[in-house]
């Protein structure tokens, strides 16, 4: 009766363990990715997606890949859902050297997985700000730039390097209400008590992400002097939008990592002139690695984006960030002495990466990223970043290099890691020389 | 032939009655215990264990307990998603503050919550039905949805406003996602998921189970007949919720790992209501079925590319999954718009009488 049901099941189920893929081909390094170029936030995945993609290709074609060994990069496809992510991550975590998941959901469920499976999660600019902590995170790397390293760094560009520009003013955190827009708020919360500046948070639901009227109501009743935006996808558009439509001033309106998508902003053109958010990245559409991978990946008809998406931040972001893992395969290789790292190995390599001017001008991509260094206990390296303003057309970056406020956020992350190691007990902590 | 009832002779009433009147049922509910206990934990990789097998019957458990209401008594739901939430919640908050509770007795208890709250909101069936009904629920779905993120001592005020499961031991064992052993929380999962399949089973049949069947088939010619509708009703209400919310408890605290409240919100209210449709309304084998369709499936064509040794892009394979699935759906329903279920009694059927067809 019930039975029958899983009889069918049984069978395919048989079917499959005959067939399921056992180790990869040699020769090959392979880092998962699981890609969202499908679903509700494609938008933002296939541009870094292929960004990410075309860095790897570009190295296999140019140099033969990294140390003489090719770089495997596999997408698995999630379309931003949690279930495929873990069908994805069981399915990759055998042969994999990293899984790169991208999104702080399916991270959580991995999370304790990895210290069992002994896979590196990278997650760039996401995830929990405590998985910082290299000591208690030891799998997990989400540099160069935490959330609240983000909060951080857009106070200060609207209230200066100390905050003080922001006393006694009125500051709107307009955030989408998931896990991803409630990370900011516990610091920017202190942060108000400390210089003493009201924090008027308007939640938009994730039902409500591209209706926003009544968050800009309350927005246009409380007379903010800046709003924070944490959003991503389909919620910066409507935001712009209904910031426009609700007359306030867009030059105030400032956004994370997530928000500079030049696609969001194209629509609202000059109307969106002024429009500034934090990014760890820089566009820098004249780097020479955007000549190599034109030569190299897009000539040969290896690359899937189109021209206007190379000149974009978050295809660019998305070279950025593979060049930084890169430089984790390079340095692994280096200190353990074989090309053919393994994913213990990877770990090491992703807490010793070390990128400098040198490195940088090296990759053609001088600019496009601030220099930074990773270790043992800290996993990010809290690079800094750049605010980018919209011009009507494209975004410009600021000539100065903002950096958070490390003091205050180390204290948090410290705490944040004890409480999830002890909400998690037992939980394998490592030590850390020096 | 296979199917032969010729000789099975029924002597008295008991073997009358009896759950398996027809031998061969038994002996393939036999094959397939065998298989789900004893054959798959021995043969079944991590992916398995994690993609298929667990989910599955998690699934299967909560289109069960769905199907109690909407197959059985007529009465119908939006709000799945949001009881198996509650399920999951009350069992997080039990673990939480009371650790040294049995996660097992946890996750049974957790069903008790979601019972309570699945009657208050099973309260306006009394005055209405059908499509007014579905409304009402859909309420719950959305209320309990914004009680799960705004009422922040439900996730213990944790930042990300997520529950993430801890390390639970039964018996000194490590049962809980994502820390235990795949075997270990599909032995639970499955042991959990037999012994509501076979009191249900046993339910349906019996007098609740028919009032159930008449309050379904026309509300006030049962009432005629003496069937107390608000008792009727409000039972189903409550154990419906009550396997959903042990089914909502098992996804996050045996699968899972960590949750965030939209995880409950109606996407997955319709993919249990998808599966007990095509699985089949009012029946219980049904539901499994239809979650082998709708959950395992896309998996298991997600890797056929690969085996055959085919390179095409992830994305692509993901897209065309969809409509593969999409086609499949309507075929099946086209063909047999009573469901899977309906389908195997057919073929069943023919079996009976194989090689004569009348």
């Amino acid at each position: 009766m019930t039975s029958k049901g899983k009889l069918v099941a049984a069978a395919l189920a048989a079917m499959l363990t005959a067939q399921l893929p056992g180790a990869a081909a040699a020769q090959e390094l392979k880092i998962s990715n699981f890609s969202y170029r499908t679903g509700p936030f494609a938008a933002t995945g296939i541009p870094l997606t292929n960004g990410l993609m075309d860095y790897f290709t570009l190295l296999n074609e140019r140099d033969g890949g990294i140390g003489g060994v090719k770089i495997d990069f596999a997408e698995c496809e999630t379309g931003y859902n949690a279930e495929k992510g873990i069908e994805c991550y069981e399915k990759n975590k055998g042969d994999s050297i990293a899984v790169m998941p991208w999104s702080t959901g399916i991270t959580l469920q991995l999370l304790p997985k990895t210290n069992e499976d002994r896979v590196p999660i990278i997650l760039p600019g996401g995830g929990n700000s405590a998985m910082a902590d290299g000591k208690v995170f030891q799998w997990v790397f989400n540099g160069p730039d935490s959330y609240w390293d983000a909060a951080s760094m857009m106070l200060q560009s609207v209230g200066g390097k100390d905050l003080s520009g922001l006393k006694g003013k009125k500051v709107g955190f307009l955030y989408l209400d998931i896990p991803f827009g409630r990370e900011p708020i516990p610091f920017i919360e202190a942060k108000a008590k400390e210089v003493g500046f009201e924090l008027v948070l308007v939640p938009v639901g994730i039902k409500e992400m591209q209706n926003q009227s009544t968050q800009w109501l309350q927005i246009r009743r409380e007379r903010p002097d800046y709003v924070l935006m944490w959003s991503w996808g389909a919620m910066n558009a409507a935001a712009v939008n209904e910031a426009i439509k609700t007359r306030f001033p867009i030059d105030r309106l400032v956004g994370t990592y997530w928000s500079a998508i030049d696609d969001d902003l194209q629509m609202a053109g000059d109307a969106g002139k002024g429009f500034r958010a934090i990014s760890f990245t820089a566009p820098k559409p004249d780097a020479p690695v955007l000549a190599e991978v034109q030569k190299h990946v897009v000539d040969t008809g290896k690359s899937l984006s189109t021209e206007d998406q190379r000149a974009e931040t978050l295809y660019q972001r998305g070279l950025a960030v593979s060049m930084m893992i890169s430089q984790g395969i390079r340095a692994a290789q280096e200190h353990f002495g074989t090309s053919e790292i393994n994913a213990e190995q990877m770990r090491w390599g992703m807490e010793n990466i070390d990128i400098t001017e040198a490195i940088l001008e090296e990759a053609g991509m001088g600019g496009m990223l601030p220099p930074f260094k990773t270790s043992c206990t800290d996993h990010l390296g809290h690079s800094g970043g750049w605010i980018l303003t919209w011009d009507g057309n494209r975004f410009q970056q600021s000539e100065e290099l903002f950096h958070a406020e490390r003091d205050a956020i180390a204290k948090m992350e410290e705490e944040g890691a004890a409480a999830y190691a002890e909400a998690n007990a037992p939980w394998p902590v490592q030590t850390c020389d020096g | 032939m296979l199917f032969r009832t010729g000789g099975q002779f029924k002597t008295s009433y008991k073997e009358d009655i009896a759950l398996f009147p027809v031998r061969q049922d038994a002996i393939l509910l036999g094959v397939v215990l065998v298989l789900a206990w004893i054959v798959f934990p021995l043969t079944a990789s991590e992916f398995v264990f994690q993609t298929l097998l667990i989910p599955i019957l998690i699934y299967a458990l909560a289109a069960l307990g769905l199907n109690l209401l909407i197959g059985y008594t007529g009465q119908f739901s939006l709000g799945t998603g949001a009881f198996m939430g509650v399920g999951a919640f009350a069992c997080y908050k039990m673990v939480t503050l009371m650790p040294w509770m049995n996660p097992i007795v946890a996750v049974l208890l957790s069903g008790v919550f979601s019972a309570g709250v699945g009657v208050v909101f099973g309260i306006p069936s009394l005055r209405i039905k059908g499509f007014y009904l579905a409304i009402s629920t859909l309420a719950a779905q959305f209320f309990l949805v914004w009680i799960f993120e705004k009422w922040s001592w439900l996730y213990n005020d944790n930042l990300s406003g997520a529950i993430e499961v801890p390390n639970l031991t039964a018996f000194g064992v490590v049962v809980t996602a994502p820390r235990a052993d795949s075997v270990m929380t599909y032995y639970v999962i499955l042991a959990i998921a037999t012994l509501i399949t076979w009191l249900v089973m046993n339910l349906t049949r019996g007098a609740l189970g028919r009032s159930w069947k008449a309050t379904r088939d026309m509300d006030f010619a049962a009432e005629l007949i003496g069937i107390n509708l608000m008792k009727s009703k409000l039972t189903a209400f409550a154990l419906s919720s009550y396997i959903v919310g042990v089914a909502g408890a098992l996804f996050v605290f045996m699968w899972r790992g960590a949750a965030e409240p939209a995880l409950f919100d109606i996407p997955l209210s319709f993919r249990i209501l998808y599966i007990v449709i095509i699985g089949g309304l009012g029946s219980i084998m049904g539901n499994y079925l239809g979650a082998v369709l709708i959950v395992g499936l896309p998996v298991i064509l997600g890797t056929v590319p690969e085996a055959l040794g085919l390179e095409i892009a992830s994305a692509r394979i993901e897209q065309i999954n969809l409509m593969i699935i999409g086609a499949l759906i309507v075929f099946f329903l086209i063909v047999e718009p009573h469901g899977l279920a309906r389908l195997w009694e057919l073929i069943r059927e023919k079996l009976i009488r194989w090689p004569f067809p009348h």
